[in-house]
């Protein structure tokens, strides 16, 4: 029958990613190729400045061994020699610590921090009650009419977040969808299942120290997504994600 | 033997200029100095298709960002966007000195040269567009900026030198 009000529920469900923060690792292959590429750039590769200079000042240094003149060398300047200039920025560079690339939360696996995984994206996934079960599923809302089901989403995102997350939304299309009809016993003539549109947002802030309110959210991996959702809605869902 | 049935498109042979066909082809116009191309293109409505974008990386290492502009040009290619254009800024080099103050007054330099590349887009449909940029964010390497802006015309002005003489003498002139 085609009634102008249509029997299905749409719902606004946001997938908040967070971009990765450092490169993942190299395969074998690719580090083997790096290393193949970078000796053939090096045997090809002409001498730079500091390189000759260095070479000119081991050169003088052999000279006035071997033989005692001067040959007007300037010997009243305090030159800096470039072997000096290489122990200084040798000093310096083992003195830099860089940050370590598996963290706290990685090692005790706590899947509520942001900390985690630092090379590949996260997913915010929160507990909702649907119907009667409490399911882990990306935050949903379900749309009011006359709003822009983008508007949904965020909404759905500010309901779980609060209003100071700041994150980017990059299109107004959505990315992807999953239907799924009611239980016979809820099922009406009006009521027939739900859709619900998927959305994607950057996270761009780098912690959320203030905004957390309700519990039971998780940041996990794409992987990792198999252990909470059900069958059907990560079929829908992995469809949209990039790796 | 063989050498002799070689008949060579020599001058005094009939077969003089047989591979010639520049002569086939329409006359083109001299070209002139001046390139004052402002193109802009549909923006609003319900076909959203983009105008002209420009895609920017900055970075202090040369090779990866030039290696980084590739990979975007091809990845345009592979997806059938036209990129007009995919040039490279002027390059900005600055100083670092560090003023240490511990007793004797060192300064240690430093010299950092920033390179820029651009990889002009046209005709990108609003409901690729996160696509492409979601891929390009993921795929940016450490250490690389990236802007992805609308062309103006401020972005063409800023690739021109400027020329005093010029100037002055229209400044005389008026």
């Amino acid at each position: 029958s085609a009634a102008a009000r249509r029997p299905w529920k749409l719902f606004g469900a946001m997938c908040l990613l967070r971009l990765p923060r450092i490169t993942q690792p190299l395969e074998k292959e690719e580090e083997e190729m790096a290393a193949l590429m970078g000796q053939i750039e090096l045997e090809k590769s002409h001498y730079s400045d500091h390189e000759i200079r260095k070479l000119e000042e081991e050169e003088r240094l052999k000279r006035r061994k071997e033989s005692l003149y001067d040959e007007d060398e300037a010997p009243g300047k305090t030159v800096v020699m470039a072997q000096d200039l290489e122990d200084k920025w040798e000093q310096k560079f083992l003195q830099f610590k860089a940050a370590p690339r598996i963290t706290d939360a990685d090692k005790s696996n706590d899947r509520t921090s942001l900390n985690r995984k630092l090379d590949s994206n996260l997913m915010l996934l929160v507990k909702q009650k649907i119907g009667t079960q409490e399911l882990w599923l990306l935050p949903q809302v379900e749309w009011q009419p006359g709003e822009t089901l983008r508007s949904t989403a965020e909404r759905a995102m500010a309901t779980v977040l609060g209003d100071h997350i700041q994150a980017k939304v990059l299109g107004n299309a959505p990315y992807g969808i999953y239907k799924y009809k009611f239980p016979r016993a809820i099922r009406t003539e009006d009521n027939m299942g739900a859709k619900v549109f998927f959305f994607k947002a950057f996270l761009q802030s780098k912690d959320l120290s203030q905004a957390e309110l309700k519990a039971d959210y998780l940041w996990v991996t794409k992987k990792e997504l198999g252990d909470y959702l059900k069958l059907e809605y990560l079929k829908k869902v992995n469809r949209f994600l990039l790796d | 033997g063989a050498l002799l049935g070689c008949h060579r498109s020599y001058r005094s042979r009939p077969t003089h200029g047989i591979g010639k066909f520049k002569y086939l082809l329409p006359k083109e116009a001299p070209k002139k100095r001046k390139d004052k191309v402002q193109m802009k293109e549909i923006n609003a409505g319900t076909e959203y298709v983009y105008g002209d974008v420009n895609i920017q990386m900055t970075s202090y290492d040369l090779c990866l960002v030039e290696h980084f502009a590739q990979y975007v040009h091809k990845l345009c290619n592979r997806l059938s966007i036209r990129v007009n254009e995919s040039y490279a800024m002027p390059t900005k080099t600055n100083e670092v000195l560090f003023l240490e103050e511990r007793g004797s007054k060192m300064q240690l330099d430093a010299v950092l040269t920033t390179h820029q590349r651009v990889v002009q887009i046209s005709g990108l449909s609003s409901t690729f567009a996160p696509i492409l940029l979601e891929i390009i964010q993921s795929n940016q390497p450490e250490g690389v900026h990236l802007l992805v802006k609308q062309h103006t015309e401020a972005d063409f002005k800023s690739r021109l030198k400027s020329r005093p003489e010029l100037e002055e003498l229209l400044a005389q002139m008026s």
